[in-house]
């Protein structure tokens, strides 16, 4: 039963309370998946500790051609920032895919990515851009790829009662790279991906220098087409190898039979459409 | 359990209630201070009834703990105009159509109101996703876009009337 | 034509000022001092015996003031639909369902409610009822459920799980007219389970004072019929039972004609118990899983036709799911059958239809009501049909619509349609003439164009009990207060019926105001369903205001000393009408037309002049309706991606023939709204189950209705093909923009794609196999 909510005005304080929590008080950020979570019983909280008052949470900076997503930062912060979506523009798109404009105004970015869920749209477009989570607890900061803040499905690799995740961080796209993010949903706004696909290309003339991949909800969180990868370094820009990529990516997905929403047959038949796609986009972005 | 004093700005009045850690605003605003303009249609944020706008963007006051809005400027539709003067888009949201049974007009109109202070020049896009999160059941939109585009159009007029009075 | 003041102008609604302040009151904001609050203990199984029910530790929790079961509440059945006091003779309605039972038939089946001190204090106590069920055998497909396998879900004289009785309904001779065909097609349709999802879930406040009497303010769309519900529920006369809106309810669309669901039954058992009144609000899934839904089933087309393309015989059968207490699973299918066969003209027809129990959420009354479910088969038919007869298909729809005084069917006349103009304007909206020629070789998404036409009915009658009573009152001002039992669900209803009122007596709309959905301050009516409220309902308020008009102009004749019939009203003035009087005799004091001083009366002064000698002009309107047919033709213009599935809707061009319409502004908003839900049945909407027949879209955000992001443009085009029965030529309005919707998206994705899917919603997922199995054939 909870007890109290408090609102820490610094990372040092939030830290201090869920130490001297032990285990009773966690994080809170915009809450539209976690307290719809402990009304169903399935979290629990005796004190809830809210960081979006901590002032360097809510900023989205680069420097040093790094951009850093503070823990409160909104998905519509980001879906409007100008810098991500020049910079980060599968992020934006990601962000402006979540639920509802209300969802999108409370509900944070690295929140989403704490709550673990398989088709979260954000934590697909950071994994594409090669984020890293800054983790503080009191033994210091942690940092931890996205990809790998998943413990299973729906479980994160950071106990928010224990720790606190600050932001996440990723190098901006430089000129000859981009990024994209696709995604198959029922209707075009409140609802959970089918299947969504993000990519991050870096061109080098018309070659293929590197790709990144991220797919989902084809495992327990995004998953990384490291063999469509593979294959496109060095390949050579053109629809066909495209394709060719887009349906190789498919083999690494792992998708359930879903009687919400879609069955694997048919999200594994879809996939390697939003992957060429997201490619596409990204390729686009990436010559202009 | 510990009851907490919530101390925040409400449609523009400083406000003081006593809540609890698990309140959420949208029970705060009508049981406890019976403002039942905010109406709640299904207590998850699916269907944005409850849309209320809180410093400057519109929210659902049933998934916001009534605790963050310590401090917060929170506005509901009680607020934003009456039969003394009512908002243009309370004016074009009557006069186009756009109400039906009524049980989506405030947070509609809400969410309308957090776009339009902030654009009032919206593109038919801008329109739909700000209001993309508040269902209506009875109208198909249709009127509801229209209103918000008249209610755009009028609160442009104000403002080059504004201006221009400043002027002289 | 005459021209109107108040009649076919776009007043502003009457209620838009306190719904657009947040000052309106909905039963969802309804509270009384000492209140408390109602929760609901819901079966998790779809099939069971309830062996022992234990809820001491209920009761001893702090808060808790009562705990009622199916021990301690009325074993007296009755049917949750208007339809038990509204069941036509010789018909007999089906009572199937008590308040509480010991056997729970579908998941989220009521077993026992809470009334605490608050919400929360309810859900803690729901949680310490101790229920034992013994699990019986499920089934969960109305094919299935008529099976000799099949749980018996309840005993049914008709046959196994059949509720009611079989609908057929001839007409010619069916072997005939399909022996005498040149071209024949049969079809298979299957169709889902769709959900109102209005914005107020289901909820009522129930008081029991100190005398008895009872006091419910709820949801419902029909007070008097719920009261009649209640009263035989707790055996208390009508005139001790009160119901109301108070007075807005959040819409309808069906979902609470009749109670709201159980809300009013279990707050009135509760407030019983505790001698308290008793808040009932349903959550959004308690509304998704314990509240009707349209029926889902499956619907069988047999079209014959002459090698020029008139239609010459139609067979169809619709075997709909009941779910697991009747509701208006006994109408429903007759109402798919009559409105499936009123369309086109066809000299030999037969239909048979009824539905079958299942353990899922009881089917009842939805927008449209059986019609959507026969017209998306009837119209993906009727396509085949131009296809295999080599025929556009607007021109055999032309060719075959029914004409005003055709024989067909229903038990009322066709009395006016304006069908083909419906047609002819929604063809030039939509561009027909582009239709196959918008999609170049290689193109992943593909665009197409199809139609659908329908018609519905404009009130009940002679399917249901259906008649209205008001009453229109002349005040001692001149003001004139209108008292008509039907509720504003948000269709209108307390705008549309006083314009009558203002225009009949010649007053300005805003010296009437009206009482509406209140069992005590006004007459019977059956309420608002059936697209009835202005065209059944407003024929019963012209009759008011014309018998108000009558007694004034008698009075004012005597007090002008004229002929009543040389009187006219306008802007609350009587005066003299005819060539002696006007402007140009204005004060010469010469051309009177009677023997008075005067040409002209105030109502004001007339009514405070009659009140002063003991009278008041009381107008009495009792009615019982004729029918009349709406018409309306829909054209879609749909986006295919073939590489995924999708399918977008770009446009639906909507042209509804709905007589004279009284307030064009909300008759456009009632087929925007109406469109957009259609939109929704045919690409998305559907409640699944799962093996243990769980509901598996349960909350809007699983439930896939549209969003503002989703809607196409609409374009919603009104017909004014006036009927003689209607009041001004008025039809209805409140159900059709859905009826033609399915079908013409259908259509249009043939069009587009060359697929025919039989099966809606046309999800992605489907569209995509169905391409698939067209490459693999190609």
């Amino acid at each position: 039963m909870l007890q109290d909510y408090l609102l820490p005005e610094s990372v040092a304080d939030a830290i201090e309370v869920l130490k001297s929590g032990n285990g009773q008080a966690r994080i809170i950020a915009g809450g539209t998946d976690l307290l719809l979570d402990i009304a169903d019983g399935k979290k629990e909280a005796v004190c809830l500790v809210d960081i979006t008052r901590i002032p360097e949470l809510k900023k989205i900076t680069l420097e040093d051609g790094v951009i850093r997503v503070g823990a409160a930062v909104t998905h519509n912060q980001a879906a409007k920032s100008e810098l991500i979506n020049e910079k980060a523009f599968a992020l934006a798109q990601a962000a402006r895919s979540v639920g509802s404009l209300q969802i999108r105004n409370s509900g944070t970015v690295v929140g989403n990515v704490v709550n673990a869920q398989p088709a979260a749209d954000t934590a697909v477009a950071l994994v594409a851009l090669g984020a890293v989570a800054e983790i503080a607890s009191p033994g210091g900061v942690d940092l931890v790829p996205v990809e790998k803040m998943y413990a299973g499905i729906g479980k994160s690799a950071v106990d928010s009662t224990a720790r606190l995740v600050t932001g996440v961080k990723f190098p901006a796209r430089s000129k000859n790279q981009g990024s994209a993010f696709v995604r198959l949903a029922q209707r075009r706004a409140l609802a959970l991906p089918m299947l969504n696909v993000a990519v991050m290309v870096s061109l080098e003339e018309d070659r293929f220098q590197w790709v990144r991949i991220a797919m989902a909800p084809v495992g327990p969180g995004p998953v990384r087409a490291t063999g469509a990868e593979e294959f496109l370094r060095g390949a050579a820009v053109d629809p066909e190898v495209i394709k060719k990529a887009a349906r190789e990516a498919a083999v690494q997905a792992d998708p359930r039979d879903s009687a919400l929403r879609g069955s694997r047959e048919y999200r594994l038949a879809v996939l390697p459409v939003l992957v060429r796609r997201a490619l596409e986009m990204a390729v686009a972005q990436a010559k202009r | 359990m510990t009851t907490k004093l919530l101390k925040f700005t409400l449609n523009g009045e400083m406000t003081e209630v006593a809540v609890s850690p698990s309140d959420m605003l949208v029970d705060v605003i009508r049981d406890r201070l019976n403002l039942i303009g905010t109406k709640k249609g299904c207590g998850k944020g699916e269907c944005g009834a409850c849309t209320v706008i809180m410093n400057g963007e519109a929210v659902n006051s049933c998934l916001v703990p009534a605790m963050k809005a310590m401090g917060a400027a929170v506005e509901t539709i009680e607020g934003i105009g009456g039969p003394e003067k009512f908002h243009p888009l309370q004016e074009s949201f009557m006069d186009l159509g756009a109400i039906q049974c009524g049980f989506c007009t405030p947070g509609m109109i809400m969410s309308s109101k957090a776009l339009l202070d902030k654009n009032v020049n919206p593109t038919s896009e801008e329109v739909r996703e700000a209001i993309a999160g508040n269902i209506c059941r009875c109208t198909g939109y249709v009127k509801i876009e229209e209103a918000v585009f008249a209610a755009a159009k009028k609160m442009r007029e104000n403002q080059i009337g504004r201006d221009r009075n400043e002027q002289f | 034509m005459s021209s109107f003041n108040v009649v076919g102008q776009n007043v502003r609604r009457l209620d838009a000022v306190e719904k657009a302040s947040g000052t309106a009151v909905f039963s969802t904001d309804f509270k009384l001092p000492g209140m408390l609050y109602g929760k609901v203990l819901r079966s998790p199984y779809p099939h069971a015996r309830i062996v022992n029910i234990d809820t001491s530790g209920a009761e001893k929790l702090p808060g808790v003031k009562a705990v009622a079961t199916h021990k301690n509440t009325p074993r007296e059945k009755f049917n949750t639909s208007a339809t038990m006091t509204f069941t036509v003779p010789t018909y007999e309605p089906v009572l199937d369902q008590y308040i509480f039972d010991n056997v729970v038939r579908y998941v989220g089946d009521e077993v026992a409610a809470v009334a605490a001190v608050s919400e929360q204090v309810a859900e803690e106590a729901l949680k310490l009822i101790r229920v034992e069920y013994e699990p019986l055998p499920a089934v969960f497909d109305p094919l299935e459920a008529m099976s000799p396998e099949a749980p018996v879900i309840h005993e049914c004289a008709t046959g196994k799980n059949i509720p009611g009785e079989i609908i057929r309904i001839p007409f010619g001779d069916i072997e005939k007219g399909l022996a005498e065909s040149d071209v024949i097609i049969e079809e298979h349709f299957k169709v889902p389970v769709q959900k109102q999802v209005q914005m107020e879930t289901q909820a009522a406040v129930a008081q029991v004072g100190a005398d008895g009497k009872i006091t419910v303010w709820s949801t419902t769309q029909t007070p008097h019929p719920s009261r009649m519900i209640l009263s035989k529920v707790f055996g208390v006369p009508h005139s001790k039972i009160r119901v109301l809106n108070p007075p807005y309810v959040g819409g309808g669309f069906g979902v609470r004609i009749g109670l709201s669901a159980k809300a009013e039954p279990i707050a009135v058992a509760l407030a019983m118990l505790a001698r308290k009144p008793v808040k009932v609000v349903y959550s959004r899934k308690e509304d998704f899983i314990a509240s009707d839904t349209r029926h889902g089933g499956y619907v069988t087309v047999k079209l014959g036709a002459r090698k020029d393309g008139a239609f010459h015989a139609i067979q169809m059968k619709g075997i709909l799911n009941a779910g697991a207490y009747c509701s208006f699973s006994c109408e429903t299918p007759g109402v798919l059958g009559a409105m499936g066969l009123a369309v086109y003209r066809i000299p030999h027809q037969y239909y048979y239809g009824h539905s079958v129990y299942t353990n899922t959420t009881p089917s009842g009354a939805m927008r449209g009501f059986g019609n959507p479910q026969a017209m998306f088969a009837i119209e993906s038919v009727v396509d085949m049909m131009a296809e295999k007869l080599g025929m556009d298909p607007l021109e055999l729809r032309l060719k075959n619509i029914m004409r005003v005084g055709d024989p067909w069917c229903l038990p009322y006349k066709c009395s006016s349609t304006g069908l083909a103009q419906c047609i002819e304007r929604g063809a030039r909206s939509i561009g027909w003439e582009r239709r196959g020629k918008l999609n170049r070789p290689g193109d992943k998404k593909l665009r197409g164009i199809g139609m659908g036409v329908g018609t519905h009915v404009s009130n009940a009658w002679p399917f249901c009990v259906d008649y209205d009573n008001a009453y229109v009152t002349i005040q001692q001002d001149g003001s004139v207060h209108l008292a008509a039992g039907v509720p504003d669900i948000g269709t209108g209803t307390s705008t549309t019926l006083p314009q009558f009122v203002a225009e009949v007596l010649g007053v300005r709309l805003d010296q009437v105001s009206m009482a509406f959905a209140d069992t005590l301050t006004t007459p019977f009516d059956i309420g608002s369903h059936a697209s009835r409220t202005c065209y059944a309902a407003g024929t019963a308020v012209v009759a008011a205001a014309r018998d108000a008009r009558k007694q004034i102009l008698d009075y004012a004749a005597d007090f002008l000393k004229v002929a009543p019939e040389g009187l006219d009203i306008k802007d609350s003035v009587i005066y003299v009408t005819g060539p002696n009087v006007g402007a140009e005799c204005a004060g010469t004091g010469v051309c009177r037309a009677g023997g008075g001083e005067r040409t002209s009366v105030t109502l004001k002064e007339l009514a405070y002049h009659a009140h002063l000698r003991n009278k008041q002009f009381i107008g009495v309107g009792r009615i019982v309706p004729d029918n009349a047919p709406p018409w309306h033709a829909h054209f879609a213009e749909v986006e295919v991606d073939t590489e995924t599935g999708q399918v977008r809707v770009i446009k639906m061009a909507a042209a509804h023939d709905v007589g004279k319409a009284i307030n064009p502004g909300i008759v456009e908003g009632q087929i925007e709204g109406g469109v957009l839900m259609g939109v929704g049945y045919a690409l998305s909407e559907e409640i699944r189950y799962d093996e243990k027949g769980r509901q598996l879209q349960d909350s809007i955000h699983k439930y896939m209705l549209p969003t503002a992001e989703d809607r196409p443009e609409i374009d919603a085009i009104i017909v004014e093909a006036e009927d003689p029965t209607g009041p001004f030529g008025a039809k209805g309005v409140g159900e059709t923009g859905l009826v033609p919707t399915a079908g013409a998206v259908a259509n249009a994705v043939y069009n587009a794609a060359g697929i025919r899917l039989k099966e809606i919603p046309l999800t992605p997922e489907k569209v995509f196999r169905a391409l698939q199995e067209k490459r693999g054939e190609a």
